[in-house]
């Protein structure tokens, strides 16, 4: 890392900006593509060559993905799975991350390194039974179909998070509190939790993402109540893939997780250095 | 109002680990008592058995009278201060301090009205709608104090609250906790490592080594005649010269390496125990400030010693010298500074800031008898009957 | 007033009884809380993957057929899995799926580090240059693929616009077999190469500043400088993150199966993929359990593996 005076047009045009900019474009321009090509009109999405700026600008897409392919539901779906399905996790996680990161449990280690394992489970090994298990309760294309699978699927990884926030405050809370004269409940309540917020945050985070994004059960288990993910997949029919739709659903479907990450951004980062990088 | 009354406390842990043996001590109604030792001589266990953090293995634990061995710390009404403060991050300093109140169900108005009161004791007024993080080390410390004292409680606990502190801060909040505690009034345990800091702040200081109560009495006792050699030891900066020497055959005079200091007639009737040591193996210790440096014409007993360093501090020299005799190391006493290598004959003395003397010189004191202290080899107890 | 209360020799007390250990009494209260605590979270966990996962195995070793109204089992058989390990499907679908993780993961590996060294001397605008990295993170895997299937299109995709334009015609990317395998990986690396970035970048800002003025002043170049302290001080951060990439990638779907749908043929038939069809295509249970249970004893292996190297990381946090 030298040193060296920056001066003049040095200290905008240099190896480092330019580096810069080579990243941002190596992250936007498909980005740009998929922004972009969702405003063309929908005759104008099978130009060869194509449309490097949509002539006219149109929202036809958009109408068209939640007009003729009713993406609302889908959108509504994908909503209510996930937040449901992330409210659960916070709440066992925080709890199964506090017992696990501060209470003298005999055999806690041997519990999170299996949460850590099952964590990286690939989803196949449990789609076939768990298909079978949700046929004879009649819960495919349900809500709770997924919102369960989702739930479990995703509290390990919350909790190794949640854990290592947990660890990270001083041990002397529960007895300063403790002698203060609160019990253990109230300790976590009124101490911990508050001081563990940021671990929640960035729990909740990947928490929504992971469902937001998650595709196999979904496809498998809800054909009718379809979250966005299988309902973007399965726009249009064999012969005719409607990108312009599709892409118009995807703008919509990207955007919110996009603000909410990008807001909470420091909870992400801090997440993914202690939680899933460190010990 | 209550006093803190140990009876044979022990503390074993699951692994076997005896951290306590046989405690028994007890604090006076509005009594300071320092608790001191070296790292892991149990000092901190015997703190946590008291506030009730540490179940105790055996023994009686009274506090006001009655045994509370199996009350939880809230019943016991004591209070703590960690080293750490250990402040509830996300909550003001008035909430802070309030929060023992408020889970007692004290109206809101009187929990209002005790915080106020107790921040004006602490000069923490201005701060009271401030967090933790916002405060520094010397107030955080305070609001750690006043969370404690506004409860009122029957016994104040103390776990090296200074030792995050920074040296200057230190010395101030050393005054600073005697002064309320002194306003308070109640009978008060702090813990140490620093033997400085109990000399100064202690009614009574309580001296541990590995789990066992060496010696507990008032600071300049502890000083002036210290029950064993880790007590002489520990106690004093710079620390007590420690030297393996034998007594002559009468008992007249002690012999050093190749000097004989021979001993006044004052210093064997007060140590009338020395008489059976004849001919025998003793230890003798001499505090760096009872070896004055000799001047023209001084009678009574010399000790020469070689010059290896000396120290001009302004108000004294620290003349660091050596003799040709064995050092006698008292396991745990030492700080980091005391060389662990030093086997040989060096020893620290205090003379006063004229004295000439240079490294290479020959320098030689006026030993000064009164302050000699003398320990038997074997048992590194105190030889005084 | 002293009250010495010591024997002779050193510090030996000894009890007339011999003192036990016993713990503490809140230490047992505090463990049975930390129990019913973790006790919801680990039962949802455990019922929704460790029992499926068993009956996963279960019916890998049972002749299944599956009827209008359910599965049947009918007796215990290996053939499954010998169908299995003697299809040259799965053979291929295997070596697919390891190869395509590796050169992924690799790729990802120096592409992010070396994104993130730039962040690392960005002076400015590096808050937001982050923000934009996490974009494509949080993209839905389909959504991604779509995308680049727009534009691989053979007719009216950008990348063939482009290669038209220097003259390489009109070549059906996802349909010939190494440009398809080729355009998969390229879409992973696109969406994974920043989220890899950031924690290299969290990585990097942790390490210590005075060891490279250290270096500095030792007169080691930038290039030496960066394998011979920045590289080994970054190994143990990198390391727990490749091995959880890796391991995720055993079951690499959704890319595959929106793009090619395992094709061309099976080009970018990934193990899961294949599991899948046998299972909710082929509506044969048996076989398909049996991909799904060796595709799962194979990540297991790998953790197992991983948890060797790192005993000693995981294990001092956690006890």
């Amino acid at each position: 890392m030298g040193r060296r005076k920056r001066t003049g047009w040095h200290r905008v045009i240099n190896g480092v900006n330019i580096s810069a900019l080579l990243v941002v474009l190596f992250v936007g321009l498909p980005l740009y593509w998929l922004i972009i090509s969702s405003f063309k009109t929908p005759s104008a999405m099978g130009d060869s060559p194509p449309q490097y700026w949509p002539r006219p600008l149109s929202g036809a897409n958009y109408s068209q993905a939640f007009v003729q392919y009713d993406f609302g539901s889908y959108f509504i779906h994908s909503l209510v799975v996930t937040l449901c399905a992330t409210a659960l996790v916070l709440i066992f996680g925080t709890m199964a991350g506090y017992a696990l990161g501060r209470l003298p449990m005999r055999g806690k280690f041997t519990l999170m390194v299996t949460l850590l394992m099952i964590s990286v489970f690939p989803e196949i090994a449990v789609i076939a039974p768990l298909y079978t298990l949700l046929k004879d309760l009649g819960w495919l294309d349900s809500y709770q179909g997924l919102i369960i699978p989702y739930t479990a699927f995703f509290l390990p990884f919350a909790i190794w998070i949640l854990r290592n926030y947990m660890l990270g405050i001083p041990k002397e809370m529960e007895e300063t509190s403790r002698i203060d004269g609160a019990g253990p409940i109230r300790t976590v309540w009124s101490i911990i939790l508050p001081m563990a917020l940021p671990g929640v945050f960035t729990a909740a985070i990947f928490t929504f993402t992971a469902c937001w994004t998650e595709f196999l059960m979904a496809l498998t288990f809800n054909i009718n109540l379809k979250t966005i993910p299988v309902g973007i997949a399965t726009f249009g029919t064999a012969l005719e893939v409607p990108f312009g739709t599709i892409f118009a659903a995807s703008v919509v479907a990207v955007v919110p997780i996009g603000i909410l990450v990008f807001i909470f951004r420091k909870f992400v980062i801090s997440g993914l250095t202690s939680g899933a990088v460190k010990g | 109002m209550a006093t803190v009354d140990m009876q044979q406390v022990n503390k074993v842990y699951e692994n076997g680990f005896h951290a306590v043996k046989d405690l028994s001590l007890d604090v006076g109604e509005g009594e300071f008592m320092v608790l001191v030792g070296p790292s892991g001589c149990g000092k901190t266990t015997a703190l946590r058995m008291v506030a009730g953090l540490e179940d105790i293995t055996s023994g009686t634990l009274r506090i006001g009278g009655k045994v509370v061995n199996d009350e939880t710390p809230k019943e016991r009404d004591i209070a703590m201060v960690f080293q750490n403060y250990a402040l509830y991050p996300h909550m003001t300093v008035a909430e802070n301090i309030g929060f023992a109140l408020k889970l007692r169900k004290m109206p809101k108005p009187d929990i209002a009205a005790k915080v106020k009161d107790t921040a004006e004791i602490l000069g923490l007024t201005e701060w009271l709608d401030r967090k933790p993080g916002q405060l520094s080390g010397g107030q955080r410390q305070r609001v750690a104090m006043g969370r404690a004292i506004v409860r009122e409680p029957s016994v104040f606990l103390m776990d090296e609250p200074l030792s995050n502190l920074d040296a200057k801060l230190r010395v101030q909040m050393r005054a600073e906790v005697q002064r309320i505690q002194r306003r308070i009034n109640v009978a008060t345990i702090y813990v140490t490592h620093d033997q400085i800091e109990a000399m100064t702040m202690g009614d009574r200081v309580a001296v541990m080594r590995s789990g066992v109560l060496q010696q507990v009495d008032h600071p300049q006792h502890l000083y002036d005649r210290p029950d064993n050699l880790f007590v002489a030891a520990f106690i004093g900066s710079p620390a007590m010269n420690l030297y393996e020497a034998t007594m002559t055959e009468d008992a007249g005079a002690v012999r050093i390496g190749s000097q004989e200091v021979p001993l006044p007639v004052v210093c064997r009737d007060a140590h009338p125990g020395l008489a059976r040591f004849g001919n025998k193996k003793i230890v003798v210790g001499l505090r760096p400030e009872h070896l004055p440096a000799a001047t023209d014409g001084s009678t009574g007993p010399h000790l020469v010693g070689n010059v290896d360093l000396v120290e001009a501090l302004g108000s004294e020299l620290v003349v660091h010298f050596t003799i040709d005799a064995r050092r006698v190391r008292a396991e745990g006493a030492s700080s980091e500074d005391e060389d662990a290598t030093a086997q040989h004959g060096e020893g620290v003395a205090r003379v006063e800031p004229s004295t000439r003397v240079k490294v290479g010189d020959k320098i030689t004191f006026a030993v000064n008898v009164a302050g000699m202290q003398f320990f038997d080899p074997e048992t590194e107890r105190a030889i005084w009957n | 007033m002293t009250t010495a209360d010591i024997s002779g020799t050193a510090d030996q007390v000894q009890a007339t009884a011999p003192l036990v250990g016993r713990p503490d009494v809140n230490r047992k209260r505090m463990a049975r809380l930390g129990w019913a605590f973790s006790a919801p979270a680990l039962i949802f966990v455990a019922a929704v993957t460790i029992f499926p996962i068993v009956y996963s195995v279960i019916m890998s070793l049972s002749n299944v057929t599956v009827t209008g109204s359910g599965i049947s089992l009918n007796g215990f058989t290996w053939s499954n899995y010998s169908i299995v390990l003697k299809n040259s499907t799965w053979h291929y679908a295997l070596g697919f799926t390891i190869v395509y993780t590796f050169i992924t993961v690799l790729v990802e590996l120096v592409i992010g580090t070396m994104i993130a060294l730039v962040l690392q001397r960005l002076t400015a605008g590096r808050g937001a240059m982050m923000a934009l990295l996490l974009i494509p993170w949080s993209m839905i895997t389909v959504i991604n693929a779509e995308l680049w299937l727009y534009i691989y299109n053979g007719i009216y995709g950008v990348a063939d616009a482009i290669l038209n334009a220097v003259g390489l015609g009109h070549p059906n990317i996802l349909g010939t077999n190494i440009p398809a395998i080729i355009g998969l990986m390229i879409a992973d690396i696109w969406k994974t190469t920043p989220f890899v970035a950031i924690i290299v970048l969290a990585g990097l800002v942790m390490l210590p500043g005075d060891i490279y003025e250290a270096a500095e002043v030792d007169g080691s170049s930038g290039w030496s400088t960066f394998w011979r302290i920045t590289v080994p001080l970054l190994r143990p951060t990198l390391a727990l993150a490749v091995i959880f990439r890796v391991l995720q990638a055993f079951g690499l779907f959704d890319l595959p199966f929106v793009m090619t749908n395992g094709g061309p043929g099976t080009a970018t038939t990934s193990l899961a993929i294949l599991g899948y069809k046998a299972l909710f295509q082929n509506l044969d249970f048996g076989t398909g359990s049996a991909v799904a249970t060796t595709t799962a004893l194979l990540v297991l292996l790998g953790c197992l593996v991983s948890l060797r190297f790192f005993r000693v990381q995981v294990g001092k946090e956690g006890t």
